[in-house]
């Protein structure tokens, strides 16, 4: 059961790669949508080790996903999940079994027949849309879609593991709400590095990092990194604003979100201290 | 950070990251300003001469980009050499950091002191029969105009290991 779950983290983030390849809309759209379905199969089977009291993280094998023509990742994908159905039997969950099941065999159908196309996210060709940025711009544009997308794929998890550990509707709709709001970030910054030829799977996550042991310290240290992040766009529209009105504009809007993930951090803060003050 | 090919490879891939299961000594580099680590696994065999030398290394980054890249730069080098190399190499990066920006120069010192912790740790769990896992802090700061002084060897036993 628990490999199961690394195997759905792993083949999660293969689809979520593969929509980052894909130039083709109906195939971007079908792994994007199948991309989400894989994160839910994860939180599934993840509630269910904790149902059961077993000991799990999110540790995960490296992804080679540097392929030429989109086929080969569709394969490595259908290869993925028939190996994941045949560790089916792991699961004693009758109800669960049979959703994966019936969701991964639809799946491999349609991978399978979906169109193949040349991949270009590993050229490095470093130009985004034909813009023309300074070589500064590009280095600072670079560094930052390395940086945060990492950063997006750690919160998506660290809020899914708080999610999936505490018993607080209100705590959770926030939670959720941070998981969605990263999901996009993570899911833009992506498609630009695929567009600039520098895909790459966010690296793997050390467990200190979601197994929090002190949510007032975790919540207090996430402010400020929001806070440093807003910063971080500012400069980086600074950077890029120069060359291109749509990018500036993108990190304004970015930088204007993370305002919104502020104050849902603080609503979170401000709940659960009162809550430990109120026993 | 300027960019060329071999620094976004060492970005989109970078070197031995990852950990290694029980391995023989783990070592941990800290930014006490910000609580960024790198943790650095060794696994140590003997040479024909009698020498420990470095047979496997992985690293783990609880930091920023440039230091990700720092550790795949450094742990490739110091993998396959000997401890007597590796404190070589570990002297030479520390030595090279003097004319870097503290804030670049925070990313690198990061993982070689972690590297120098783990050969440290593994020497001592030597002497005493048991592992031990060491934390070195740094001295250089990511902010230059937050520059604090704190003693770049000072080293405890890590609580959570």
């Amino acid at each position: 059961m628990q490999k199961l779950l690394v195997k759905t983290h792993e083949v999660w983030l293969v689809t979520l790669m593969a929509s980052f390849m894909s130039n083709n809309a109906e195939s971007k759209r079908v792994l994007n949508d199948f991309s989400d379905i894989l994160f839910r199969n994860l939180t599934w089977i993840e509630r269910d080790l904790i149902k059961r009291g077993e000991d799990y993280d999110y540790n995960r094998g490296n992804l080679p996903i540097k392929v030429d023509s989109l086929k080969v990742i569709l394969s490595n994908i259908s290869t993925r999940l028939t190996d994941m159905e045949l560790m089916l039997s792991s699961v004693d969950n009758e109800e669960l079994r049979i959703r994966l099941e019936s969701d991964w065999d639809y799946m491999k159908f349609r991978v399978n027949i979906l169109n193949d196309e040349k991949v270009t996210a590993f050229d490095m060709n470093r130009t985004y849309k034909n813009y023309n940025l300074s070589k500064e711009a590009v280095d600072a544009f670079t560094l930052f879609l390395f940086d945060e997308s990492y950063k997006e794929y750690e919160l998506i998890m660290i809020y899914n593991y708080l999610k999936a550990h505490f018993d607080d509707d209100f705590l959770n709709k926030i939670f959720q709400i941070l998981v969605d709001e990263s999901m996009f970030h993570l899911k833009s910054f992506g498609n630009m590095m695929a567009e600039m030829g520098i895909l790459a799977v966010p690296r793997t996550l050390h467990k200190s990092l979601y197994q929090i042991e002190d949510v007032v310290q975790f919540l207090k240290d996430g402010i400020e990194e929001e806070t440093a992040a807003k910063e971080m766009c500012r400069d980086l529209s600074a950077a890029v604003g120069r060359d291109t009105e749509e990018l500036a504009r993108f990190f304004d809007f970015i930088n204007n979100q993370e305002s919104y993930h502020i104050e849902l951090m603080k609503e979170a803060l401000a709940y659960y201290e009162k809550k430990e003050l109120d026993g | 950070m300027e960019m060329d090919k071999e620094i976004i490879q060492h970005m989109s891939n970078p070197n031995n990251y990852g950990r290694i299961e029980d391995a023989d000594s783990i070592g941990i580099g800290e930014n006490p300003q910000n609580g960024e680590k790198v943790l650095v696994y060794i696994d140590v065999e003997k040479d024909c001469s009698g020498e420990y030398v470095i047979a496997d290394i992985a690293f783990e980054a609880i930091a920023c980009m440039t230091t990700v890249v720092a550790g795949s730069i450094i742990t490739q080098e110091a993998r396959d050499i000997t401890f007597s190399k590796c404190e070589e190499l570990i002297s030479v990066t520390l030595g090279m950091l003097e004319n870097v920006p503290p804030e670049e120069a925070a990313c690198s010192e990061m993982v070689a002191v972690a590297l120098k912790a783990a050969i440290d740790g593994y020497l001592l769990s030597q002497e005493k029969g048991e592992k031990q896992t060491l934390i070195y802090k740094i001295g250089h700061s990511c902010s230059p105009d937050k520059e604090f002084s704190i003693e770049p060897q000072e080293e405890k036993q890590c609580k959570n290991c």
